[in-house]
């Protein structure tokens, strides 16, 4: 039996070709593989991995300190791709909008002073009744 | 119109207890009540017959419509027999004439107690199934019952007629009307559609009534906090704020490019919600981060905070996090007009924007001693040389002089954003969206002269007023068109249209346009030396 926990750069390249379900359950397999899915740099592989081009070089400083990739992810890029697309493939102006969402929400964590959720992206989250 | 007769006809056909679905109070109404809206047009009719006339109306109408034209002529040629005002005999004896053979439909028993509304049959339709439909669709999305919809009719037209009383000053009328309203309201669904909006309506018609017809009433002022959680709930309830936010960005962003110095002056800071994506997308600029200053123009606090200031420091943490070099200030002024240009300080090697969201109309009140506020400022906006004048504005003409045009045409507007709004159903967001769309409506029914600010008018009036103050259109591109169809779609409600129309955007809920962006370049000024001569 191979064992993979050594060889934490192989486990990563499994993991990067996951989708966000597989890796939420990834997380749940052992501590070590929970903290290297909780590591950001997966997040920003699933954010980006279809996009082309590649997001500009500025772009993970500014989304690191709007509050890392896995949050953009599950705030912002889950629920526009969801909505947008059903190939999960999504292209630059996508990508900028989510961007957009997603400084207008550490914003207005900002404003209310804390952790609250940001209320705007509540339409992203809840249960849509589009005829898609 | 004739005066009423001392002495009460009796009705032709006797009548059996159907009671009638346009009572006009809230107690079943004294049996020999005539229905006085129908009184004001000079025919007597009790309300309790009102149910027996209309069918017999109607009977009458298929009847004539079949007869041989002979028939008619018979009637016509020979002298009134019956005095029309007395509705009731007179279409008895009309049908009477035509020697029909149909018998007309007794109407339904039903119980006189009008509070036990639910055990009206409902598929008894008094006026016949052929309403105005075109009415409907503005209203309820919701399935009403035939009687619900007849109720919602007569409050439109109710509401109308009051409406038109208070324009020809006749009070005594508009408080009876009133009361047929209270009473109509209650007898609606009023949590959507046609029952809600009403009642807002319902309430600014009987405040002005009240208080001060003519002259209008004063609104109460919130406090700046009051007024910023409104204004937060209303942006995150529905989509009109984020389109125009995200429209104008986009417009702002191409306007800046290549510009290492820039400089956005808002016209209406509240929060800053517009600005962090701005910032953002500066920061990711490909050409590299300009100098961003902005600019923020808002009410002087009166409840001791300086929010201009808090503002301030919020924005330029963000900022500071994105790495995008930014200054902010601050300027209090209680109107537009109160704004010098001095003190926006605005340096010549800077590349100006103005964004002006839902503030313009605000100027187009009476003038002071130096004119009309609108042309002043757009004066000095011309003065600043700005490479983009962003203006987003109501889609609706409620600046007209007459009173009853005001009146309905933001009824129908208003109606129109509720519907939209009935797609929300997070609240508190949704109750405090539609308080800061009452507060609009209030303003737009009760208030007169300067106390008056929701001074809507449509884009086609304010692209006249725009070139005519020295400024020429930007078109707004396919970006800024498909960023909006974009964030639309991420609006779980289907209903929302973008439309481009001749370079600017409008946002509407189905057919009806409700916000419309538009984007200005100012023209210079042509320099003394080369005018004159």
């Amino acid at each position: 039996m191979f064992p993979i926990n050594d060889h934490v750069d192989l486990l990563i390249e499994v993991l990067q070709r996951l989708d966000a379900r597989s890796l939420g359950a990834a997380a749940c397999v052992c501590r070590q593989w929970c903290s290297i899915v909780r590591n950001d740099s997966l997040w920003e592989h699933l954010c980006f991995r279809q996009l082309s081009p590649p997001p500009s070089v500025g772009t993970r400083s500014v989304v690191l300190a709007l509050g890392g990739y896995r949050r953009l992810y599950m705030v912002c890029v889950r629920p526009v791709v969801s909505r947008l697309k059903a190939g999960g493939v999504w292209n630059q102006r996508e990508m900028e909008l989510s961007l957009s969402l997603f400084c207008v929400e550490y914003y207005e964590r900002l404003l209310g002073g804390g952790e609250s959720p940001a209320k705007s992206l509540r339409f992203l989250c809840n249960a849509v009744n589009v005829g898609v | 119109m004739g005066p009423y007769d001392s002495s009460i006809s009796p009705a032709a056909g006797s009548s059996n207890s159907s009671s009638s679905a346009c009572s006009s109070s809230t107690k079943p109404p004294p049996p020999d009540q005539m229905d006085h809206l129908l009184a004001g047009a000079g025919y007597k009719v009790r309300s309790n017959d009102l149910n027996q006339v209309a069918e017999r109306l109607q009977h009458l109408e298929t009847v004539m419509v079949k007869s041989s034209p002979v028939d008619i002529s018979e009637l016509v040629n020979d002298a009134v027999y019956y005095n029309p005002t007395d509705l009731v005999s007179w279409v008895d004896s009309l049908l009477t004439e035509l020697n029909t053979n149909v018998t007309v439909p007794e109407p339904v028993p039903v119980n006189t107690d009008l509070s036990d509304l639910h055990q009206f049959p409902s598929d008894m339709n008094v006026y016949g199934s052929n309403h105005a439909p075109e009415m409907h669709g503005e209203f309820s999305q919701q399935a009403v019952t035939p009687l619900e919809e007849d109720i919602s009719i007569r409050l439109v037209h109710v509401l109308m007629t009051c409406a038109e009383a208070v324009q020809r000053g006749d009070l005594p009328l508009a408080s009876l009307l009133i009361d047929d309203l209270q009473a109509l309201l209650g007898r609606v669904n009023s949590g959507c559609g046609i029952g809600k909006v009403g009642s807002f309506f319902v309430d600014a018609l009987s405040q002005r009534v009240v208080n001060s017809p003519q002259n209008g009433v004063v609104q109460v002022e919130l406090s700046a906090y009051e007024n910023e959680i409104l204004y937060h709930h209303y942006y995150e309830a529905c989509p009109y704020l984020k389109f125009a936010h995200f429209t104008a960005n986009q417009a702002i962003l191409e306007a800046f490019d290549g510009q290492d110095c820039v400089h956005v002056i808002d016209f209406n800071l509240m929060q800053g919600l517009q600005w962090p994506a701005l910032i953002q997308a500066l920061a990711l600029r490909p050409g590299g981060q300009p100098l961003l200053r902005l600019t923020g123009i808002g009410p002087p606090s009166n409840d001791g905070r300086d929010s201009l200031r808090e503002i301030g420091l919020k924005l330029a943490e963000l900022a500071r996090s994105v790495n995008v070099r930014f200054a902010f200030r601050g300027v209090a002024a209680s109107r537009l007009d109160d704004v010098k240009p001095w003190m926006l300080q605005v340096s010549p090697k800077e590349a100006v924007a103005v964004n002006s969201i839902m503030q313009l109309h605000k100027l187009l009140g009476p003038g002071g001693p130096h004119g009309p506020p609108i042309d002043l400022v757009l004066d000095w906006i011309r003065d600043l040389n700005p490479r983009i004048l962003m203006v987003v504005e109501q889609e609706s003409n409620h600046n007209q002089p007459e009173f009853l045009d005001r009146f309905t045409e933001s009824l129908y507007y208003y109606s129109t954003m509720f519907d939209s709004l009935d797609a929300c159903t997070a609240q508190p967001e949704k109750s405090l969206s539609e308080l800061y769309i009452q507060r609009e409506i209030c303003n737009v029914v009760c208030c007169e002269g300067s106390a008056r600010v929701e001074r809507h008018e449509p884009l086609v009036r304010w692209r006249g007023r725009l070139t005519s103050a020295g400024f020429a259109p930007l078109h707004l591109g396919s970006n800024a068109f498909k960023q909006a169809r974009m964030l639309l779609t991420l609006f779980s409600a289907e209903g929302y249209s973008v439309e481009e129309n001749e370079g600017c955007l409008t946002l509407g809920w189905h057919s009806r346009s409700l916000i419309a962006a538009s984007a200005w370049q100012s023209i210079p000024k042509p320099s003394p030396a080369t005018t004159g001569g």
